[in-house]
C-alpha cells in the first residue's frame, strides 16, 4: 500500500529524516513540513540524499513553510499548498505522520 | 473523502495550526471530517482559558469556531484532559473543582471514539510534533 510519509521535525537535530528514506517502499511518497523543509537546505548531506532518491518516489514540501524559511525546493521536490496536501492524503492509501 | 484527525500537540506547536490549516482546506474541498480527536498535550487546544498575545493567532479561538460552524464532531481525551486540569463543568463538580475550563462544543470521551473513528474514516491524519 502506497503511504505518505509526513516529517516535521528538523534533519539536524534528529534520526527520522535518515530512517524515513530508508523505510520508504517503491511507490511511497514524502511530505516535509515545519523544520522538516531544512532537508532542502543547499549543500547539505541531507538534500543530497533527496535528490538521489528513486523517480517513482514522490516527494513533496509544503509551501508555507518553504516560504517562512526563506528556502527554495529544488525541481525534484513538489511543492504544495494546504489543499494540495489535503490531496495528497487521497492520492496515497495511507498517511504516517512522523510524530 | 472521509479524514479522522488526531492532533497530539499544544496551540502553541506549529502542528497545531497545520492540522487546523488541513481541516479546513478538507472541508473547503468538499471532503468530510468524521471526527476531531484532541489527545496528550492537544487537550490544551480545547481550553476556553487559554489568552493569546493580540498579535498572535488564537488557535484555541479557531479551533473553537471551526467545531462550531461546522458542527464537527470535537473530541477530547478525557484521561489526558483531567490530567492536565482540563475539566467541564460535570467533571469539575465530580471532582469538587472550582471552576471546569471546558465548553460546548467540545465532548470529553474515551480513547475508544479515536479508534471508532479510525475505522469509519477513510484516511486517519495525525498531526503532532513541532
Amino acid at each position: 500500500m502506497a503511504t505518505l510519509h509526513v516529517l516535521s521535525h528538523s534533519p539536524f537535530s534528529d534520526g527520522r529524516l535518515s530512517s524515513c528514506l530508508r523505510l520508504l517502499g517503491p511507490a511511497d511518497g514524502l511530505l516535509l513540513c515545519g523544520d522538516a523543509v531544512y532537508a532542502l537546505q543547499p549543500g547539505t548531506a541531507q538534500r543530497q540524499a533527496l535528490e538521489l532518491m528513486p523517480a517513482a518516489i514522490g516527494l513533496f514540501a509544503l509551501d508555507e513553510d518553504l516560504c517562512a524559511r526563506a528556502l527554495a525546493a529544488p525541481a525534484r521536490v513538489q511543492v504544495v499548498d494546504y489543499p494540495g496536501f489535503v490531496e495528497l492524503s487521497c492520492r496515497f492509501d495511507k498517511v504516517n505522520s512522523w510524530l | 473523502m472521509k479524514f479522522a484527525i488526531a492532533l497530539f500537540a499544544p496551540p502553541h506547536a506549529p502542528s497545531s495550526r497545520r492540522a487546523l490549516r488541513f481541516v479546513q482546506a478538507a472541508l473547503a474541498g468538499g471532503h468530510q471530517i468524521v471526527r476531531l480527536f484532541f489527545y496528550q498535550d492537544a487537550v490544551h487546544n480545547a481550553s476556553s482559558n487559554v489568552v493569546s498575545a493580540q498579535d498572535e493567532l488564537d488557535i484555541p479561538a479557531e479551533w473553537r469556531e471551526l467545531v462550531r460552524q461546522q458542527q464537527l464532531d470535537g473530541v477530547v481525551c478525557i484521561a489526558a484532559a483531567l490530567r492536565r486540569g482540563i475539566l467541564n463543568e460535570q467533571e469539575a463538580q465530580r471532582y469538587q473543582r472550582s471552576a471546569g475550563n471546558l465548553d460546548a462544543p467540545w465532548d470529553l470521551s474515551g480513547l475508544g471514539q479515536l479508534h471508532e473513528a479510525a475505522q469509519t474514516a477513510d484516511r486517519l491524519i495525525c498531526f503532532g510534533g513541532p
